[in-house]
């Protein structure tokens, strides 16, 4: 029995860790480059994932064909997001208010447009790899596992990305100092454009993987995207690498509470844990950027 | 506002029940104003901690409930006098802000955002998934007592009702209006606007947010207690997006971080859905794009815009060029 709880909470652990940690990345990439909080973020999630479930159930493609296609999507969503509510306040001095109201504004009209395109009952995505093992008694998806081994391969992916590409290099040089930047010939707004788009893409192939862990449904965005937020700044805003640790740090932690304390205790103990990190350590465990305590 | 103007609007708000009760719709009317008098209360709280104190929280909704919930448990479980248990709801809603206040408002914004979007999912689930004798499940409170009004016709109960709110409305404004033009506002409003200045001018920045965060709770949780009284129940409902929505439009739409705003977008979003019945879903679809576009493209809202249109037509004439020319190098030479 001790065993059977023992994996259970370690699967579950290394399983949200991973979904934390691609919720996260996008969140953080963007606050890094852009200083945007982005509230959309679980509103383009399930973007890519509603457009997964169109390409399936009424184009009957398969999944392996949703997949790019809700990621596509997203990407696109995202980068016609910044055009029309990021771009235009960019370096005014209303850029945090607007951007936050403008992004919960989004989040809405994404819910209600998806609610009145596809009808409120919860949707089933199927899975792009179907069956599972069972281990002690646990049972191991293999989507589960796909879930796993992308998040790590993105992490990894992103990484090099960042650090060896030109467009990766780019964008944290805007990250670290946005007019050091732009003096150095780097388009400043494309550059954000970029950050966006590829935060986009993370959220929707997100929420094409995860989808069919639970039933999708327009309010299906919200929950991802609180955990996403708290994982982001567990780890420190502005850092892939406090994403990635964070994640799973929260992840294991939400999953020995909920095995060993219940259900109920997995959202009250995440939310202390956050406040301890906050009042410790305020800029998260890698953060960048200053963080004023008054 | 001048006192006459004030006293009118008041004279009219007191009278206006018993003219709209002798119409056919005059009823449905005293209940959207009644509607109108508690979010326009909300409203006006949130935009008092996020408009003038550049708090962004999103606490707002899940203090209501607090509110409410407090008083639908007083009165249904313990069976305590609607009009006692009510006055219980302030005080828990406040002392809720004031814990939630206490880790959060040391941080800056985007943390407050993120502990405030936490609170409200953790208020939630408690309220879905708390121990019986609180949350009543996941319908929320369904059976609780209405204001004891004693045995009075429908129109007249109708019209009580209205005058509680009215005067819950009435109260809260007042407050807003002595705390926005007191010291305690300007130093609010200096701390939003610059705040290295004034924290340097000896502003107790959490101690000032603090303050506000809690009136701000006070109010939303009367306003969330009354309701309950009212609807005679309190639904998980109220926890839906769309509620923090709506809200955040009129704050939005009417003018954030003005006095009158606020009151002006509960009419305009209340009025506006009356109108727009029929779009039914896609009423929150417009809601959203409308809020993101005035965001990024009007911030300030309409009553800025409106003040504006009245100074530059109907407003008396700015001061002779001569005399705003003397007066400035008398100032000049007098002063420093």
């Amino acid at each position: 029995m001790h065993n059977t709880q023992l994996v259970q909470a370690v699967w579950g652990g290394i399983l949200f860790g991973s979904v934390y940690g691609l919720m996260a990345l996008g969140l953080t990439l963007v606050w890094g480059a852009v200083r945007l909080l982005n509230l959309a973020h679980g509103a383009i999630f399930i973007v890519g994932a509603y457009t997964a479930y169109w390409v399936v159930s009424t184009l009957h493609l398969p999944i392996l064909i949703a997949l790019p296609v809700g990621v596509l999507a997203a990407a696109i969503f995202a980068a016609i997001m910044h055009v029309l509510f990021i771009r235009p306040v960019i370096g005014k001095a209303g850029f945090d208010n607007a951007t936050l109201v403008a992004t919960v504004g989004l989040s809405i009209s994404v819910s209600a447009a998806v609610l009145i395109i596809f009808n409120p009952e919860y949707k089933v995505v199927p899975p792009v790899l179907g069956g599972s093992h069972t281990m002690v008694g646990v049972q191991i998806t293999n989507q589960g596992l796909l879930v796993i081994a992308t998040s790590l391969a993105l992490f990894g992916l992103v990484y090099v990305f960042l650090t060896y590409s030109r467009q990766g290099m780019a964008i944290r040089a805007v990250s670290q100092q946005r007019d050091a930047a732009s003096l150095m010939a780097i388009p400043v707004v494309r550059t954000y454009g970029v950050v966006i788009a590829i935060s986009g893409a993370l959220a929707g192939l997100a929420g094409v993987l995860l989808s069919p862990f639970f039933f999708l449904n327009p309010s299906s965005g919200f929950n991802p995207m609180i955990q996403a937020l708290i994982v982001t700044i567990f780890g420190g805003l502005g850092s892939v690498r406090g994403a990635l640790v964070a994640g799973f740090v929260l992840g294991i932690f939400e999953s020995f509470v909920e095995v060993y304390l219940g259900v109920a205790w997995a959202l009250p103990g995440v939310f202390l844990l956050i406040i301890l990190m906050l009042i410790l350590r305020p800029n998260g465990l890698f953060g960048i950027g200053d963080v004023r305590r008054l | 506002m001048s006192p006459g103007t004030v006293a009118g609007v008041l004279l009219l708000g007191l009278v206006l029940p018993w003219l709209l009760v002798r119409l056919d719709i005059g009823n449905f009317l005293v209940v959207l104003l009644i509607l109108f008098f508690m979010q326009a209360v909300v409203a006006q709280s949130w935009n008092l901690i996020m408009g003038y104190g550049g708090i962004y929280s999103f606490a707002q909704v899940a203090l209501f409930a607090i509110g409410g919930w407090t008083t639908g448990v007083l009165a249904h479980s313990l069976g305590w006098n609607p009009f006692a248990s009510i006055l219980f709801a302030p005080v828990v809603a406040t002392a809720a802000a004031l814990l939630v206040g206490l880790p959060t408002l040391r941080l800056r914004g985007t943390y407050v955002v993120l502990l405030t979007l936490a609170f409200h999912e953790l208020t939630r689930v408690f309220a879905i998934t708390g121990p019986r004798f609180i949350s009543g499940g996941g319908y929320g409170l369904t059976i609780v007592p209405g204001f004891p009004l004693g045995n009075v016709s429908n129109d007249q109960r109708l019209i009580f009702l209205y005058y509680i709110a009215m005067a819950i409305f009435a109260l809260a404004t007042f407050v807003i209006w002595r705390v926005i033009y007191s010291p305690l506002g300007v130093a609010v409003t200096a701390l939003r606007d610059s705040e290295t200045y004034a924290v340097s001018r000896g502003i107790n920045q959490f101690r000032v947010r603090l303050l506000l965060f809690g009136i701000s709770a006070f109010f939303t949780g009367l306003a969330g207690g009354y309701m309950t009284h009212y609807s005679t129940g309190i639904s998980t409902s109220v926890f839906d997006l769309s509620r923090l929505i709506d809200l955040l439009a009129m704050i939005v739409i009417g003018g954030w971080g003005t006095f009158v705003g606020p009151i002006l977008g509960a009419g305009i979003v209340i009025g506006l859905d009356q109108v727009l019945e029929g779009i039914g879903d896609y009423r929150a679809l417009a809601e959203g794009l409308i809020v993101a576009l005035i965001a990024v493209f009007a911030p300030q809202g309409l009553w800025p815009t409106l003040r504006r249109i009245y100074d530059q037509y109907l407003g008396p004439e700015p001061a002779e060029p001569q005399q705003a020319a003397e007066a400035e190098t008398e100032s000049s030479v007098g002063g420093e």
